[in-house]
């Protein structure tokens, strides 16, 4: 009797393929329809304030016009100008001087004080408060600190030159010396992010493994060329990147410091592509500017993807 | 190695215990020199890290004329109060003060909402398109912000005066600035490593998407949007570029923009541009020591979620 009553629910239960197949698109569509709830909140500003943006600023490339008239096509004029412009080559330069020295420095001082941190933790927590601090500053506000401390009667720079019998120099009215104002005030800045960022990818490494070099004989040197670095490679990549994307748009500590002088030799990129489209409204030439400073970084993250992700790759 | 020939009695005969002893002091010795030039090494960063900022509390306290003074003076004899009387009076520091904190408060709230839910949206649920989607939230990590003033200063200037979004408002400032694609991105890498049987046993038990995110996966994602939001109002907190554009009158300026506007102002006073630098650090300062875990995180994020 039981038995007769289950099979005739189990018909009424089972769906034909048909309507097994419908009911199952029904509920992917409901399902995709949720998750699209999502994520629309997200990727309707994401739209409308960064890809448009993103898309327009390459067509306005090739126009020409006011930032508030309306604009008008020249095709590659404004490509044609700035391609022979010295002040943008000049830009340029100065811009990829400043980002090399700028990460090598950073990225050399935070890994060893990283080390030193992974070593000696007593009170390591001090010194990693104390390194921060300069972060918390905007960089509008380090500039003007390091402008302080460059000026030529009371900056602290050139009374300690004085104070060693030196003669005091006139910082940011010197092209090298102003560069490295930039780069200086850049690197004091970011110390502290970088040295907690690399001891953080140190801390990531299992002890085991280098313990296990230890007993085989490895020496500090060794350890650290064997198992540390090829560990941090994946960090160092991402790390590598998002330094180039930040450092090639720096402006703020020059808009502050030497406003591209003296002689437009601390005129980097973006101060470059702000002065043509807000000071001199050579809107259509700071917008290809700008696309070329775009390019500029997706070819140099490629490299780097290429040239720290290619070992990894071959080793997995 | 030269030991390997002799047994282990030979060995330590051969050692006398007065040889040994000087090789262990030896070793101590080199250890605690290593140990002392590590921290003399720290000490000397952490100096030069914090020294900027204590070295301006000198002339903010001083009359500026006294700078010039030689041989220099570091402490102040006279401990002088104007300067920071000159910034509250002749210039609108509180204002832009309270701008910022809108400003970078408002970013901070909507972009952790927006970010959360996309964050889960990549990280659990499936839909078409999740892969290309997240892969294009990811390439506009390298757009540059110098590509986007321009074109979003245009639209937010065309807005009609009806919706009070325009040129030298709070939400005309505040919208453009939400979509970070790196809050998605630090959100989704957090919510991968929710355990996922969590989320399935809440959908057994007949809990709806929204229920799941909102009663299962948020709780859980307190240190996430916790980082996330030093993480925004900090870059917030210290953006520039966006403010010095968006904002063209003195009441509507963010502290960046203000402090950067003094320079102009007060060419040569060193003292009251010393003192705004004090007045805008002691704040943060303050609540960085209080919150500090948090912002230690914060910053260590990146290297975590790999």
């Amino acid at each position: 009797m039981a038995s007769v009553t289950t099979e005739g629910l189990w018909d009424e239960l089972t769906l034909s393929e048909a309507e097994y197949r419908r009911a199952g698109a029904r509920y992917r569509q409901r399902r995709s329809f949720r998750a699209y709830l999502f994520v629309l909140p997200y990727f309707l500003p994401f739209l409308v304030f960064l890809v448009i943006p993103a898309f327009w600023s390459v067509w306005l490339s090739f126009n020409q016009g006011g930032i508030l008239d309306s604009a008008k096509y020249v095709g590659l004029d404004n490509w044609r100008a700035i391609s022979s412009d010295t002040e943008l080559t000049g830009a340029i330069k100065n811009t990829a001087v400043y980002v090399i020295e700028a990460i090598l420095l950073v990225f050399t001082l935070a890994l060893v004080l990283a080390l030193l941190l992974n070593r000696y933790r007593t009170g390591s927590n001090f010194f990693k408060l104390a390194l921060y601090v300069p972060l918390l500053a905007p960089a509008v506000l380090v500039g003007l600190i390091w402008q302080f401390m460059t000026n030529f009667d009371f900056g602290f720079i050139n009374l300690a030159l004085d104070g060693v019998g030196l003669k005091r120099l006139n910082i940011l009215g010197n092209g090298t010396y102003a560069l490295l104002t930039i780069v200086l005030a850049e690197v004091w800045r970011g110390l502290g992010f970088w040295t907690l960022y690399f001891l953080a990818s140190l801390q990531n490494i299992p002890e085991e493994l280098l313990d296990a070099a230890r007993v085989d004989g490895a020496r500090g040197l060794q350890r650290f060329r064997r198992i540390t670095v090829p560990l941090l490679r994946p960090m160092l990549l991402f790390a590598v990147v998002i330094a180039i994307i930040a450092n090639f748009q720096v402006f703020d500590t020059v808009y502050v410091l030497t406003q591209g002088g003296p002689h437009e030799s601390t005129s980097t990129l973006v101060w470059f592509i702000w002065q043509r489209m807000f000071q001199f409204q050579e809107t259509g030439q700071a917008y290809a500017a700008a696309v070329l400073l775009l390019v500029i970084i997706l070819v140099l993250t490629a490299i780097s993807f290429w040239l720290l992700g290619a070992r990894r790759r071959r080793e997995a | 190695m030269a030991d390997q020939g002799l047994t282990v009695e030979e060995a330590s005969a051969a050692r006398s215990a007065a040889e040994f002893s000087r090789a262990a002091r030896r070793d101590q010795l080199v250890r605690f020199g290593k140990g002392l030039a590590a921290y003399l090494v720290l000490a000397v960063f952490a100096v030069i890290a914090v020294g900027p900022f204590v070295y301006l509390l000198s002339p903010s306290f001083r009359k500026s004329f006294e700078l010039f003074s030689y041989p220099p003076e570091w402490i102040p004899h006279s401990f002088y109060t104007g300067n920071f009387g000159t910034i509250l009076n002749e210039t609108s520091y509180l204002r832009w003060g309270l701008n910022t904190l809108i400003f970078a408060t408002s970013v901070t709230v909507i972009t952790l909402a927006i970010d959360t839910l996309a964050g889960y949206a990549f990280a659990r649920l499936r839909f078409p398109g999740r892969t290309l989607l997240f892969a294009l939230v990811l390439s506009t990590l390298m757009i540059p912000t110098a590509v986007l003033i321009a074109p979003l200063y245009i639209m937010i200037s065309h807005l009609p005066d009806w919706t009070h979004s325009g040129v030298n408002t709070y939400p005309g400032m505040i919208v453009p600035m939400v979509c970070s694609p790196l809050g998605v991105f630090m959100m989704r890498q957090f919510i991968s490593t929710l355990p996922e049987a969590l989320v399935e046993a809440a959908r057994l038990d007949g809990a709806s998407e929204w229920q799941v995110f909102r009663k299962i996966v948020l709780p859980l994602m307190k240190p996430a949007i916790v980082v996330l939001g030093i993480f925004t109002f900090m870059f917030q907190w210290v953006n520039f570029l966006w403010p010095l554009v968006i904002t063209t009158t003195d009441d509507m300026k963010t502290l960046t923009v203000g402090i950067a506007s003094l320079q102009g102002q007060f060419v040569t006073d060193w003292g009251v541009i010393s003192a705004a630098a004090v007045m805008t650090m002691v704040p943060v300062v303050i609540i960085f020591l209080i919150f500090q875990r948090w912002f230690v995180q914060a910053s260590m994020a990146g290297a975590l979620k790999q």
